[in-house]
């Protein structure tokens, strides 16, 4: 395979599944602040 | 006298006549067709300025001094995106999270074409063999997202900015007609009428300023070269959310975006300049760019199928091509689809949801890419 079309498909692959990893930690993020701030706030 | 007839004599020159038409078209599809007018429309009148034989608005002039101080640096998209961020409501993705995952699936274009213009670049005589970082750029219309698409593509190929911008936005604003076919293809009526509850959940104000700022460090520090575009967002949101900044989150919604909207646009109006532009490459470009938006929605709309084949409580796969980026339009779509199958079907709010979610993770993908390639 041509070195180039490669590390193109190397990086895609990687990416997509970054983008997986970082949205998963945002939902992690995302579930731990609304178990610490549960109800409406709105004196913060 | 000759310093005059020169500007007429450079008319006879094809491919000014060829970008008067281009400039004309962006006009008529603004005026006439209302696709994304904001930005088209400066774009149209930045292409005739530009192509005008001569002219004193290039060359040195005003939308060479615009481009030098907001587009090489970067600096046009970054300030939209204070205004984009001032403009969303994360509500409905706090209020359910999972969206954020289709998000990240409807981002699946964007390596696609990725792949797709390294594999077109390397057959003989169709194209200028493009490197990664050309490839990239390319694929990087898949965001859906006009600021992230100039953001990499001013850093990876300036020279096909134009073209990217171009099918960018024009693809945005053509969202309606692309989606639908696609996502038809792709469900059964039974699946774009499964009804989804909307969460009950509410989210206090301290979730809703706690999570801009939490996302822009986490971003930041997993991908640095995010930080410019995930910081600028977040910033506007938290000026939204923080409920003290009130007049400077109304500045950033209507005078900051107002005001860089139309210099952005008629600056990469400008850059279409005739002897650049003119190229099969531009056309392969912009075929690429449909494909991107496809695959887009292929891949969001396969996601939720996915995930329900686990799932007791199905999602309508729709949902899965809200992940594009390009919001509200998408989220619309879906609504008006589902209830073009059952009129008493409102997934309006998991849509949003998605949609918002796109908007964040095609700006990971940026950042990613930016990253990663070399």
């Amino acid at each position: 395979m041509d070195p180039v079309v490669a590390e193109g498909l190397r990086i895609s692959g990687l990416s997509y599944v970054l983008i997986f990893v970082v949205l998963g930690i945002f939902y992690g993020l995302i579930k731990l602040l609304l178990r610490i701030f549960p109800r409406r706030d709105d004196s913060a | 006298m000759s310093e005059l007839l020169r500007g007429i004599i450079g008319m006879s020159d094809w491919r000014v006549w060829a970008m008067f038409g281009v400039g004309l078209a962006l006009i008529w599809l603004a005026v006439k067709k209302e696709y994304e007018p904001n930005l088209l429309l400066p774009m149209g009148f930045g292409c005739l300025l530009a192509n005008i034989p001569f002219s004193s608005a290039v060359g040195g002039g005003f939308l060479d001094v615009l481009f030098k101080g907001g587009i090489t640096n970067e600096l046009f998209p970054i300030l939209i995106f204070i205004g984009v961020g001032a403009m969303i409501d994360f509500g409905p993705l706090l209020q359910d999270p999972e969206m954020l995952f289709f998000g990240a699936a409807a981002q699946f274009g964007i390596f696609f074409t990725m792949m797709l213009a390294l594999l077109v670049g390397r057959i003989p005589g169709i194209m200028g063999i493009p490197g990664l970082r050309e490839a990239a750029a390319i694929g990087i219309i898949g965001a859906a997202d006009g600021p992230t698409s100039i953001y990499v593509a001013t850093r990876f190929a300036p020279a096909l900015l134009a073209p990217i911008t171009v099918a960018a936005y024009s693809y945005m604003s053509l969202v309606p007609i692309i989606q639908p076919p696609v996502i038809r293809a792709l469900t059964t009526r039974e699946e774009r009428m499964i009804r989804m509850e909307n969460p009950e959940r509410e989210v206090s104000k301290t979730v809703k300023v706690i999570f801009p700022i939490a996302v822009t460090l986490i971003a930041g520090i997993i991908a640095p070269m995010s930080v410019a575009l995930i910081g600028s967002l977040m910033f506007g949101n938290l000026l939204r959310e923080s409920g003290v900044t009130e007049r400077l989150s109304k500045a950033a919604q209507n005078e900051l975006t107002s005001l860089v909207t139309i210099l952005l646009g008629i600056t990469i109006g400008s850059s279409m300049g005739g002897r650049q532009f003119l190229n099969p490459t531009t056309l392969l470009i912009i075929a690429m760019g449909l494909i991107a938006f496809v695959f887009d929605t292929a891949g969001g709309v396969l996601f939720a199928k996915l995930i329900n084949l686990f799932r007791k409580r199905k999602i309508n796969p729709m949902i899965g091509a809200c992940g594009i980026s390009a919001f509200p339009m998408s989220a619309r779509v879906i609504q008006k689809m589902a209830q073009q199958e059952d009129g008493s079907n409102f997934i309006i709010m998991h849509a949003v949801g998605a949609n918002v979610a796109g908007q964040i993770a095609s700006i990971i993908a940026g950042g990613l890419i930016l990253a990663l390639v070399r």
